[in-house]
């Protein structure tokens, strides 16, 4: 950690200003800073300038339809939390926010953040002399990945844990740009390249998250770590399943630090939840999951244990949905 | 007992609950630590470091760097001739490396600037050749015959060979019903204190002075250091170290960043502020070596240990440090713990392209402890024994005792810790009933209260305390001690308090100023209750004859029949009212004028080792801490991943002089052993260290925090201060292997390599499939 680099600082009061001021070059978003200063300080961005969110009104409400909820992405980790009628209604999401590094974090960092967060990787997020005596990487700087030399994209990893919940509940993100405002499936909001893992045309702003409703959906998180606060997750797998007695009537799973991206799995067709469907998810979670040696703990343990523990998820919401 | 409800009179006597003295300044952020220091002009520091882990230095260029607006001072090895290490045997680090570098980190010049972007893009403009070296990360690599030497007079790249045979440990292995080995392997692990390195250094040229505050636990080797490196008279140099977050090892002796400050204030002819960032505090250090360990115990079908052979090769890093005195350790405290008549040891310290390692909580003994407990819990299931039978059936029989390696041992609270443990933790009723997936373990441990032989000898008292008095009827209290948050301070004014009969507020303590305080030799070896409480104990007697004449003169009494109980003299058995403490006073001052009197401690010579037994002045000591504790444990098949539910930890610590701060303490030392056990390692990638941050160096949280009963034995040592003895290393290694002992009830796997992160769990249950 040293002194930050030189930029301008502009706290726009409106959407049409931030959008505005975002869409010039070398620009960046923040609002609680707990991911992007560390990586100010070590170097890893220069912006021109930072475009400060939170004076914009409204940025972090929650407003509740009979359809479902729009989550302000100005909203912080802690209050999504422990919100009343999301925590009833949808309590993944509690489980996935608290899940997200510690107490402080969570009281600074917003729910936009924590989707937006820059990928990770042991050979990026480094000072800037580590990185210098090793190249830089082609995220950054450098033109050689150190994970995959041979290859020609970036592997950094996506780490954050609302995205996978937020997906197996169909959220879709709400964005405002030069070009007007637009919702799409969450998962459009990422790009499985770990040096451009963001959708974002240049200007564009998350707005909102939104969740439709359904109560007849159980869905939870498991977050693998190895310490139970601070960590970012090794893997992590979200899943939502849908019951209709004996009949699986939907069962959708999505999974972080597995790729550059929050991914889905697809888990279409299936009619029960038993062995074969078990080991249908284990077979796709292994097709999909693009684990890399982004992190300290090995591939074959994040591998191993994605599987295992998205099987102990799903069988424990399919109990979980009889009783619905 | 809440602190609110404790009686002014009764805070800090010995045995009462009373927060530090320096608590609250802490808590609210009053207390000034090295960073937080401001000096009108102060300079920035900043370091280059070697970006790669073995090279030959063919040139460095700073002309560009000298030449950039805004520096004032750059400095290459070229400034620092005279090598420094802790040990006088072993000096061969320089502040600025010089010819070579040998690990990633390795500084190898320094910039003074206005300001840190100045600094910073000095740095940039340093140019620096290297002719690239092999690189050694694995010990056996780097002893291999025709491997590059780190150091031209260590071919073999081994720093030190120790070995030591005490009995006949092949017939005591002829003489076992059971004989086991088995290798351990201990990732290397990090203090992680939280304030990150430090100093600022001022230099006053009319008087050709240095004057440091810095983040050390032992001053006055950073002042030795700072002159010698610097060729400056030592009285030239002050060294103080204000308020210190943390050390655990990793400050007992002097740093390169120190010295460099040092060189740069000279150089740039002012004062430099240099504050080491997260990573190269973790570059600088001096934790515990990575250990292959071989431990080999033979066993009777009772329990009874017949003989116990020990390998061990540390991976030490680029430098001597304290290597020589921790791949001692790693023996020495074999003995001690219990009655083995057989005890060989063999140790190899390994220089590899690393960070130096060091002093960390537990020094050298740790891996070892943990390996001989883990193999003696194996051994007791393979017979059919309980863990707590196997221990009893190999305690001391009785104290004073002397171990093979001569160590005395004057108090023995283990068969109480042992008892204790039991109770608390309904071991008897629940141990191999516990439900599936969970498990209790045991384990014993000790260590050393204070090294009995001083590093630099010199034939001065081990320690020593000076009090003044005067006017004003305070007593101040001066010890170069260093409080590095461990309440050092506060135990101090215990002792005084407690011998005078005064208010604990009556004392103030100045400690670690060179200028100012006496010197002691740090804090490190659990030294500083035994050995300062006992030179302050000393002083405080010195002030009470004195003020007990003034009081008998003015009582007409014998000195002799005075006390002072709660700042009032009495003659004992007297009619008087008796006399306030500062009418006393007074009295003692006429003629004399401020009184200063000194107190000082040396071990008595049959504690320094015997001189017969090579290398046996490390591991003597004038009294051990002892330890056991059960650690309740489960284990998720799924993921690995190992919760530590409660631990009950009992701890002879002579007497708890601070009940409050001795819980802590312990506390403090259990967890430590947590985090070695389940989640720390450094990690290093061709030599490029992928560990420096709080993120990737997995120190355990709140979250992960168990329970803890903590359970205080006083077993009275007749030599430590009020019966005190060491009381936060002794239990550390223990967690180790009654976690590993807890694993084993959990899910039927011993562990021999730790930490048990949640990969090598799991790895060690797919083991246990396979071979099912």
């Amino acid at each position: 950690m040293t002194i930050l680099p030189d930029f301008r600082y502009v706290r726009p009061a409106s959407i049409d200003d931030a959008v505005t001021a975002l869409a010039a070059p070398g620009v960046l978003p923040v609002a609680g800073a707990t991911d992007l200063l560390p990586n100010l300080r070590r170097g890893l961005k220069e912006p021109e300038a930072l475009v400060d969110l939170t004076a914009i009104p409204g940025l972090d409400a929650v407003e509740e339809t009979a359809d479902g909820w729009r989550i302000g992405a100005g909203l912080s980790l802690a209050a999504l939390a422990s919100h009343p009628s999301l925590r009833i209604h949808v309590p993944v999401l509690a489980e996935a926010a608290t899940a997200v590094a510690g107490p402080t974090h969570r009281a600074a960092g917003t729910v936009g953040g924590n989707l937006c967060q820059d990928t990770r990787c042991v050979y990026y997020n480094q000072s800037e002399w580590w990185r210098s005596g090793n190249g830089y990487c082609l995220k950054y700087q450098g033109d050689r990945c150190h994970v995959a030399p041979k290859s020609s994209r970036c592997f950094a990893t996506y780490r954050g844990d609302l995205a996978p919940a937020l997906m197996v509940l169909d959220a879709k993100a709400e964005l405002a740009g030069p070009g007007g405002r637009r919702t799409i499936p969450l998962a459009e909001l990422f790009h499985d390249d770990g040096a451009a893992h963001l959708t974002l045309a240049p200007g564009e702003l998350l707005l909102a998250v939104i969740v439709p409703r359904n109560d007849r959906l159980v869905a939870g998180y498991a977050k693998l770590r190895v310490r139970e606060s601070i960590d970012f997750p090794l893997v992590g797998v979200a899943a939502a399943v849908e019951r209709d007695g004996p009949r699986l009537v939907g069962l959708r799973v999505a999974v972080t630090g597995a790729g550059s991206a929050p991914l889905a799995i697809s888990m279409d067709g299936l009619e029960s939840w038993d062995d074969a469907a078990a080991k249908m998810l284990a077979d796709r979670l292994n097709k999909t999951a693009k684990l890399q040696n982004t992190t300290t703990i090995g591939m074959k343990y994040r591998r191993r244990v994605l599987q295992a523990a998205a099987r102990r998820l799903v069988d424990g919401l399919w109990e979980q949905g009889t009783t619905r | 007992m809440s602190v609110r409800t404790l009686e002014k009179r009764e805070a800090g006597a010995v045995g009462v609950r009373t927060p530090l003295i320096d608590g609250v300044d802490k808590v609210t952020g009053k207390a000034k630590y090295t960073a937080d220091l401001v000096v009108q002009d102060a300079l920035v520091g900043k370091i280059l470091r070697s970006p790669v882990a073995h090279a030959r230095i063919l040139s460095i260029d700073t002309s560009a760097a000298e030449a950039l607006e805004g520096v004032i001072a750059v400095a290459t090895g070229a400034d620092t001739p005279v090598p420094f290490g802790v040990l006088p045997i072993a000096e061969n680090e320089y502040p600025l490396a010089r010819e070579k570098v040998r690990y990633r980190g390795d500084p190898i010049a320094a910039v003074a600037a206005v300001d840190e972007a100045t600094a910073l893009a000095a740095l940039k403009l340093i140019r620096v050749e290297y002719e690239q070296l092999p690189v050694y990360i694995d010990p056996r690599k780097a002893m291999e015959a025709g491997a590059e030497p780190l150091h031209a007079d260590k071919p073999n790249n081994v720093l030190r060979e120790v070995h030591h045979e005490f009995g006949d440990v092949e017939a005591g292995f002829a003489a076992a019903d059971l004989v086991r080995e088995k290798v351990f392997r201990f990732a290397e692990v990090n203090h992680m204190h939280m304030e990150p390195n430090a100093t600022l250094a001022e230099y006053d040229v009319d008087k050709d002075w240095l004057t440091l505050h810095t983040t050390t636990q032992v001053p006055y080797y950073v002042h030795l250091k700072v002159s010698s490196c610097l060729q400056v008279d030592p009285s030239r140099v002050r060294v103080v170290k204000p308020f210190l977050g943390g050390g655990f090892g990793a400050r007992t002796e002097a740093l390169s960043f120190e010295i460099i400050a040092a060189l740069l204030a000279r150089k740039a002819k002012g004062a430099v502020r240099l504050l080491q960032t997260r990573e190269e505090t973790f570059i600088s250090h001096r934790g515990r070596p990575e250990a292959e360990i071989k431990m080999k115990l033979g066993m009777t079908r009772d329990g009874k240990i017949t003989a116990c052979a020990e390998e061990c090769i540390q991976r030490g890093g680029a430098y001597a440090g304290y290597g020589i005195i921790t791949i001692l350790y790693a023996g020495a405290l074999l003995h001690g713990l219990y009655e083995i008549a057989n005890i060989k040891y063999d140790g190899w310290r390994v220089y590899t392209n690393t960070p130096p390692c060091g002093a960390m909580r537990g020094h050298g003994t740790v891996d070892a402890r943990a390996a001989f407990e883990a193999l003696l819990n194996e051994m007791a299931d393979e017979l059919g024994l309980d863990a707590f039978a196997v221990r009893r059936a190999n305690l001391i029989p009785s104290v004073p005792y002397t171990t093979l390696y001569a160590q005395k041992i004057m108090s023995y609270g283990l068969p109480e810790c042992l008892d204790k443990v039991l109770q608390a933790s309904g071991w008897a009723e629940r141990r191999g009933k516990m439900p599936k997936g969970r498990g209790l373990g045991l384990a014993c441990s000790h260590f050393v209260s204070g090294t009995s032989t001083p590093k630099h000898w010199t034939g001065e008292p081990h320690a020593t305390v000076n009090l003044k008095l005067d006017f004003d009827g305070g007593v101040t209290l001066l010890t170069g001690a260093a409080d590095i948050g461990q309440g050092s301070n506060t135990m101090a004014a215990q002792m005084v308090k407690q011998v005078l009969g005064v208010d604990l507020n009556r004392i103030r303590v100045i400690s670690a100023d060179s200028a100012v305080t006496p010197k002691d030799n740090g804090s490190y070896s659990s030294r500083v209750t035994f050995m300062v409480g006992n030179a302050a104990i000393d002083a405080a007697k010195a002030l009470q004859r004195v003020l007990n004449e003034a009081a008998a003169k003015k009582l007409d009494a014998q000195p002799d029949d005075i006390e002072c109980v709660d700042e009032v003299f009495r003659v004992v058995g007297g009619q008087h009212p008796g006399l306030p403490f500062n009418e006393v006073v007074k009295a003692a001052l006429v003629d004399t004028g401020t009184i200063t009197v000194k107190g000082t401690f040396t071990p008595p010579i049959e504690f320094q080792g015997d001189k017969k037994i090579k290398g046996s002045a490390i591991g003597a000591t004038m009294g051990f801490c002892y330890a056991a504790q059960v650690v309740e444990a489960s284990v998720d098949e799924v993921t690995g991943k190992i919760t530590v539910h409660k631990v009950w930890v009992a701890v002879d610590v002579g007497r708890a002089l601070n009940p409050l701060a001795v819980e802590g303490q312990i506390q403090g030392g259990v967890w430590m052993g947590m985090g070695q056990a389940m989640s720390e390692e450094t990690r290093f990638d061709q030599g490029r260290m992928i560990h420096s941050n709080i993120i990737d160096y997995r120190v355990p949280t709140m979250a992960d925090s168990p329970d803890m009963e903590v359970i205080i034995v006083e077993s009275m040592d007749p030599n430590g201060p009020f019966g005190a003895k060491e009381a936060s290393e002794g239990m550390l290694s223990g967690f180790l292997p009654a976690l590993m002992d807890a694993v084993h009830e959990a899910a039927g796997v011993w562990p021999d390599a730790l930490p048990l992160t949640p990969d090598r769990m799991l790895d060690l249950l797919e083991s246990r499939e396979t071979t099912l």
